[in-house]
């Protein structure tokens, strides 16, 4: 048994030859080459563009838009006259009929002009010309107010942000007060409250003015439309109410009078008396829900400017002038309110300029319009610009009227602004402004429907503008202007609906979803995350192979508008190509994450989209009907507002991943529901656009070309995902044996702690304490006193071995044994520590040895305890409690921590199961029998005391711990010193693992080999090696967001430590306010253990001679007790 | 942004008629399906034995056939209740059957009330006949159609209610008798008949007699009168419009209180509908009868609305009129174009007042007026 002891051995790991490590270098060198080799393959492969062909039908939506010539006759204008019977009809026209009229009105200051923008908060472009334009600006009207039901209830909706615009501007708010809710109007609501009891008006009226107030409004201005005039007499008592309680105030109260068939429906006359100001509504003509036709016909504004001027003063009067366009579908006969931008792009794409159709501001109606054919259906387009509004304003100017407003901000002709600054006629240098049509950064939009393709094309373009003799202006579109444009498709019919789920798959929730949709039969697009795709590729394959389609939505859910192209592209080929090695067929469809809604209004929003289109090939899905179901609003709420927002749109968003998606699996069916109840056909999004599904999904097999890198990138993942799931597994299986390991290091510690030592107690023993010195001249003095200070009963004798010290040690020692006797200086050349203790020892008389370090001091009782379980013949060592005794550093008050938490907690464990691994060389006692027995110190590793532990334990001694036996040693003060001795701790335990690494996993030592061993192995040297690893991934982890899976095995490592700590801290009678300190510890600790372990590894492999020398310890460290 | 320029004619009539004998076939699954409102293929509607279906017809627009599921529940949700039949109109001109309508209507709990009304574009009344006069009928010019829409309403599959040629002792409408000899006798016939109404009776069998042999069998038919005739006069009463019993499932009327701001006096319910629905039961001892169209408008210089209604559900709930099995409001209103009327709107909607929306919503309330078809499995 002692053979492996007593024969000498070469220095373990030492590499005689040297062949291991140029052998061992070349592997390593190759293997890093085929790494790297691999490495940058698979990231070209996912650079390279996967082959998409985007259909042509989607391509070529320039195609799509024809311009329609009809018959170049002028335009009908039906409505031109319909002021005419409304012209007689005033008092005022009886008056003037009456006598001959001559009447003098005042002149109006020229610069007192009132300019009432309206403005919506729907559209970012309103915002924006309110910003550009607000010096051109008096008032602002925004919707504000609304009367709805018939219960006339108040419906306030302030707006903060223009609130305070007009605040830091100067503009006065003349906020709305209508009776539209949505897009419906609401008679019933102002004819009740006209009608009905006087508190119910006094109440809506003191709402009204608290509001006014608190918003710092001007006032009110009132529209309510489709009322019946059959309440005349009482819509002007209700106003003139409302009217004196502003006016209370000093707050306004202005009227906006439809003209047309309902011009009547209201007292204007009578009104006029209380009415600050009539706001004219010179527009609509003919509107939305008219056959197409001049928005505002000259003839009709001029005739109606007639018919007003009779009514109140004209400085009453404000003529509200149109800037937006009518786009008529005249096929489905529906319409829609575009900008005239919109409607620059339409008619350039239609190419009406390039088609000899006369786009004409000229008389009669001074309106152009234009038709053209969607591919589908027949347009017409009516549009109000900058010429037909000088024309409009030159009348209203003429009328004296108070101002004008504009109808709306954000729909106009950009150059109407410069017309509202014209004075008098218009100038040459204003024709020449006038015929630029300057193109803008304002996206436009063409089409309808949530599959966009966009074009940022910009283009000016040209009228010819000309000036009549009778003062007005004339164009002729030649150019139409291109505004960067986003062309809409997938519109489809009316009751055609696409369902689609974002963010999966997910394995909880993705196939819940599934089987909804095949019981309902029902087909959806699931736009993927690629990395949850590669997770779970099995429900990938059954998304497709239930007939769904699949679109891209980026690798890990990253934010486009935050991200730079390579980025970009990079996510989205790797998604491509997990999607494609994963169901064989690649797919066009993209929609952006973390898209608010499917509009998006500003060049930069736009760029990505670009890029995912011409770069990438991909089609850009977006949603209009977003129930926000990631909110979790609750289920109902998500049928609601699906229900809402269906209206707008024909794609519904859903998700079927990103967190607990219970409600959207519950609301889902319901959605099905009402849908199908609605009469929707709930439709895949080829079918919506009307495309083969093998356009949008094409199979593989048609770009063969692509097979390498296709290759390349599916391996590449399924490498990755395998290291990741390594990773992923190691990390729960290491958690777990760190949780086991500490439960039952804890539950031993703790039985020892509470067992009564009440064991056979030996007569106290003769002793030969061993010091083997080396330079501790500074300390020596004070060890040997503490020693001789002694309680212990029995005799013993001191020997101590200057191992060639070159200070003042030898003579130090000689000082103290000149009058105690029991001291006995050995002196030897330097030979290492090993050979010193040898030394002692074959000097020893008697039969119990204690070691004992240089710098370590004694209590009293430190002896008599650390013998006593020798009264046990079977004990062959016993392991001492050494604590740290020099607290000045962070770096020993965190040794100290680890001496009392680590090292003896384990041996506290270790010793009920007789399985400890060190008897530390700072304090222990041996039997000399055992020692002999197990040949005595060996010389072949740095850990020589380890190496006797495991000996002895081999020999089948009991080794134990004695917790009182304490001994005070002096513990590395820095880092430095601190990695110098545990790189010797370290190399020193790894070859003593190796020399006896039969002793794993042997069953004749199933403590030491099943539990304290393996632990050393797996727990201070494995684990300890994998740090960096581990470290890279959790940090990687936290960069690509998944940080939040890391912090439950962060948590459980740090709590276990606290617990640990706090629990031997108890034990030991420390303070337990220290075990925090084993957070930093950790921290600290991490990188330091790591180097010194792969410092270690990589010593081994080299296999080169660790020297003592460099390593022996400096010693000279004062000491406290 | 503009009022949309109804038009909307002297009458209070549009309408309904028919009838109805359930059809389908039989039950084809007991269990409950996905979507239990899905489905009322091979169902029949039942007749209550207590109490009497309400439903409405909710503003459709200008062909009275734009039904949307939106524009239904906002409508049950304001009156508080469910809608046993929903009413809306299938106009010949438009050619085709209103498929996607009564599918709506059916998935969404209700039973379909069809008013299938024989004119052309631009569906203006007062024009007298058109290309699918009575007699055009007849003499089978439209039995293409006729087949198609036949085709159409059975593979639906479920219940449809059709009243055809609605308010033909009326005046207004091109198929009225007025338009086809009126009072003239035909020479020979005892007892008595006369040209308009024989002339009515042959095209209804002729569509019935179409329909059925289509196998449409889940079509009930109502004939469905205006409350009184106009002319009141014997030749034009309920009686000369009687197709015979095997010709028609339920027997209905329009019945209209005041519409018109210059109408000169308010007419209370009870007399418009008893006199009516007596005259109604004397065509047929059992038919169940039917208030096709019902409703009033909102004129305060005449009379309470509210009251009205509120006089209207609780005379029929009166056992007195056991024969009333279901009722449908008539929720619309329009901007008149004539008259003195010109610009001002009729409000037959149940909220033209909170007054009347309240009236509306209580005597609805009353479980005696049934929200939920009775619906049993087609023999």
């Amino acid at each position: 048994m002692s053979d492996q002891a007593t024969e000498p051995r070469r220095f373990i790991f030492h590499d005689l030859k040297g062949r291991r490590w140029p052998r061992l270098r070349r592997v390593l060198v190759l293997w890093a080459l085929v790494v790297f080799g691999a490495t940058v393959w698979f990231i070209w492969s996912l650079l390279v563009r996967p082959e998409l062909k985007l259909p042509r039908s989607l391509r070529d939506m320039k195609g799509q838009l024809k311009a329609v010539i009809k018959n170049a006759d002028v335009p009908h204008d039906r409505n031109a006259l319909n002021w005419q019977k409304y012209y007689e009809q005033s008092p005022a026209a009886q008056e003037r009929l009456a006598r001959i009229q001559t009447q003098i009105r005042k002149p109006k200051p020229q610069n007192g002009e009132i300019r009432l923008g309206y403005y919506v908060d729907w559209d970012p472009n309103s915002f924006a010309s309110l910003e550009e334009h607000a010096a051109s600006l008096t008032h602002i009207a925004p919707e504000w107010f609304s009367l709805v039901e018939t219960d006339s209830r108040l419906v306030i909706e302030p707006d903060a942000k223009l609130e305070r615009f007009c605040g830091a501007r100067g503009l006065a708010m003349m906020p709305i007060l209508s009776n539209l809710s949505g897009n419906e109007w609401q008679p019933e609501a102002v004819e009740n409250l006209a009608n009905g009891p006087a508190d119910k008006r006094e109440r809506v009226i003191r709402k009204v003015v608290n509001e006014v107030l608190r918003a710092k409004a001007g006032g009110v201005l009132v529209d309510w439309e489709q009322v019946d005039p059959a309440y005349r007499d009482s819509y002007t008592d209700l106003l003139e109410d409302l009217a004196a309680a502003l006016h209370e105030q000093n707050k306004e109260l202005w009227f906006s009078v439809a003209l047309g068939d309902d011009f009547s429906t209201f007292d204007i006359e009578t009104m006029s008396d209380f009415i600050d100001r009539f706001v004219a509504v010179l527009h609509d003509e003919n509107s939305a829900s008219d056959e197409p036709g001049p928005i505002a016909g000259l003839d009709w504004v001029s005739g109606w400017l007639t018919v007003l001027g009779d009514y109140g003063d004209r400085d009453q009067w404000i003529g509200a002038l149109g800037a937006y366009a009518y786009d008529w579908n005249v096929t489905r006969k529906r319409a829609e309110t575009i900008s005239f931008k919109d409607a620059m792009s339409r008619a350039s794409y239609a190419g009406v300029d390039q088609s000899g159709d006369k786009v004409e501001v000229i008389a009669p109606s001074y309106n152009a319009e234009f038709d053209f054919n969607d591919g589908e259906d027949e347009h017409t387009i009516s549009f109000l610009d900058a010429i037909s509004l000088h024309n409009q304003l030159r009348l209203v100017r003429d009328a004296k009227f108070a101002g004008v407003g504009i109808v709306r901000l954000g729909t106009e002709d950009p150059q109407i602004w410069d017309v509202l600054e014209m004075r008098g006629g218009a100038t040459k240098t204003n024709l020449r402004a006038l015929s630029r049509l300057k193109a803008s950064d304002t996206i436009t939009h063409v089409g309808r429907g949530e599959v966009v393709t966009v074009d940022e094309t910009r283009d000016d373009g040209t009228r010819v503008v000309n000036l009549e003799p009778n003062g007005m202006l004339t164009a002729r579109y030649t150019d139409f202007a291109t505004y960067p444009i986003l062309y809409h498709q997938g519109a489809a019919g009316d009751h055609e609906v696409a369902i689609t789920f974002d963010d999966g798959p997910d394995p909880d929730w993705t196939p819940k979803i599934l089987d909804i949709l095949k019981a309902r039969g029902v087909k959806a697009c699931f736009f993927i995350v690629g990395k949850n795709a590669e997770d779970h590729p099995r429900l990938v394959q059954r998304i497709v192979a239930e007939g769904h389609e699949i679109g891209n939505h980026t690798y890990y859910h990253a934010n486009l508008a935050l991200m730079s192209p390579l980025r970009m592209k990079l996510e989205l080929n790797m998604t491509q190509r997990v999607i494609e090695s994963i169901t064989g067929c690649s797919t066009t469809l993209f929609r952006p994450p973390y898209n608010a809604d499917s509009t998006p209004t500003s060049l930069a929003e736009l760029a990505p989209l670009r890029l995912a289109q011409d770069e990438l090939g991909y089609t850009v899905v977006l949603e209009k009907v977003d129930p926000q179901d990631w909110a979790r609003p609750g289920a109902a709420t998500i049928v609601q507002r699906v229900k809402e927002l269906r209206g707008d749109g024909n794609i519904v968003l859903l998700h079927d991943a990103g967190g607990d998606r219970s409600q959207t699996v519950e609301a889902l069916p319901k959605i099905i529901d009402y849908l199908e109840t609605r009469g929707d056909r709930i439709v895949s999004l080829s079918e919506l656009l009307n495309i083969p599904r093998q356009d949008l999904m094409p199979p593989l097999e048609q770009s063969s070309a692509q097979r390498v890198e296709r290759m390349v990138a599916g391996t590449g993942f399924r490498i990755w995902h395998g290291i990741v799931e390594f990773f992923w597994s190691f990390m729960i299986v290491a958690t777990g044996l760190v949780v086991l390991r500490t439960l039952l290091v804890a539950w031993l510690a703790w039985r020892h702690h509470s067992r009564d030592e009440t064991g056979p107690v030996l007569a106290a023993p003769a002793l030969s304490i061993i010091i083997a010195a080396f330079n501790e001249g500074k300390v020596i003095a004070r060890t040997l006193q503490s020693v001789i200070e002694t309680d212990y009963a029995g005799d013993f004798e001191i020997i101590v071995v200057d191992d060639g010290s070159k200070d003042d040690t030898a003579a130090e020692v000689t000082r103290v044994s000149a009058s105690e006797p029991r001291v006995r200086l050995l002196r030897q050349a330097n030979r290492g520590k090993a050979a010193a203790l040898s030394h002692g020892l074959a000097n020893a008389r008697h039969g119990m040895i204690v070691f004992l370090d240089a710098d370590t001091l004694f209590e009293r009782r430190t002896l008599g305890e650390l013998v006593k379980p020798f009264a046990n013949p079977l004990v062959g060592a016993v392991s001492g409690h050494a604590r740290v005794g020099n607290l000045q550093t962070f770096v020993s008050r965190c040794q100290s921590l680890e001496y009392i938490c680590g090292f003896n907690l384990d041996r506290r464990a270790y010793t009920d199961w007789n399985c400890i691994t060190v008897v530390p060389g700072a304090i222990s006692a041996f039997r000399k029998s055992a020692i002999d027995a197990a040949g005595g110190f060996s010389h072949d590793t740095l850990a020589e005391d380890t190496d006797l532990t495991l000996t002895l334990q081999r020999l089948g001694y009991r080794i134990e711990y004695a917790p009182d036996a304490i001994a005070w040693t002096e513990a590395p003060a820095t880092f430095r010193a601190l990695a110098k001795q545990r790189f010797r701790w370290a190399f020193g335990t790894m070859q003593c693992l190796w020399k006896h690494r039969e002793l794993v996993f042997s069953s004749r030592f199933p403590a030491l080999g099943w539990f304290s061993l393996p632990s050393v192995w797996f727990f201070q040297i494995g684990l300890v090696a994998l740090t960096p690893l581990v470290d890279a991934i959790l940090i990687s982890s936290v960069l690509f967001g998944y940080a939040a899976a890391i912090w439950y095995y962060i948590v459980i490592f740090i709590v276990l430590d606290i617990f640990l700590a706090t629990l031997a801290c108890w034990m030991e009678g420390e303070p337990l306010r220290q075990a925090w300190r084993i957070v930093p510890m950790r921290l600290a600790y991490r990188p330091l253990l790591a180097w010194v372990i792969w410092k270690s590894i990589l010593r081994a492999l080299k296999g080169a001679l660790v020297g003592w020398g460099k390593l022996e310890r400096t010693g000279a460290a004062t000491v406290q007790a | 942004m503009k009022t949309l320029a109804f038009t909307k004619w002297r009458t209070a009539a549009r309408g309904a008629v028919a009838l109805a004998i359930a059809c389908g076939l039989a039950a084809c699954d007991a269990g409950p399906s996905q979507n239990p409102k899905a489905d009322f293929r091979n169902q029949k509607l039942a007749l209550p034995s207590q109490g009497v279906y309400a439903g409405a017809y909710i503003d459709f627009g200008e062909k009275e056939d734009d039904v949307t599921l939106e524009g239904i529940e906002k409508f049950e949700q304001m009156v508080g209740k469910h809608q046993a039949i929903v009413a809306s109109s299938s106009y010949w001109g438009e050619g085709s059957f209103p498929d996607a309508n009564v599918r709506l209507i059916s998935r969404h709990g209700s039973v379909p009330l069809i008013f299938w009304s024989p004119w052309d574009k631009p569906y203006v009344e007062g024009r007298g006949p058109d290309r699918f006069s009575l007699t055009s009928i007849i003499a089978g010019e439209h039995d293409a159609y006729i087949d198609r829409w036949a085709d159409g309403a059975r593979d639906f599959g479920g219940p449809i209610i059709v009243s055809f040629a609605n308010e033909m002792n009326g005046s207004w409408f091109p198929w009225s008798g007025l338009h086809y000899g009126g009072e003239n006798e035909i020479p020979g016939a005892t007892p008595k008949a006369y040209e308009g109404p024989e002339t009515f009776k042959k095209a209804w069998r002729h569509v019935v007699d179409r329909v059925r042999a289509r196998g449409a069998a889940n079509v009930q038919w109502v004939l469905h009168l205006m409350d009184y005739s106009m002319p009141q006069e014997e030749w034009n009463l309920a009686a000369q419009y009687y197709p015979g019993s095997d010709y028609c499932d339920w027997l209905g009327i329009s019945l209209y209180g005041s519409q018109f701001p210059s109408d000169a006096e308010w007419a209370p319910f009870l007399p418009l509908f008893d006199w009516p629905y007596t005259e109604l039961t004397q065509l047929d001892p059992s038919k169940p009868i039917m208030l096709c169209e019902w409703g009033v408008g909102e004129l305060p210089h005449l009379g309470s609305k509210a009251d009205w209604i509120r006089d209207g559900f609780r005379i029929m709930k009166d056992p007195k009129y056991s024969r009333l099995k279901a009722i449908v409001f008539w929720h619309e209103r329009w901007q008149n174009s004539e008259g003195d009327d010109a610009g001002k709107y009729s409000n037959l909607r149940v909220n033209s007042s909170p007054e009347s929306l309240a009236a509306y919503r209580e005597g609805v309330a009353d479980p005696f007026f049934l929200g939920e078809p009775i619906l049993r499995p087609a023999k």
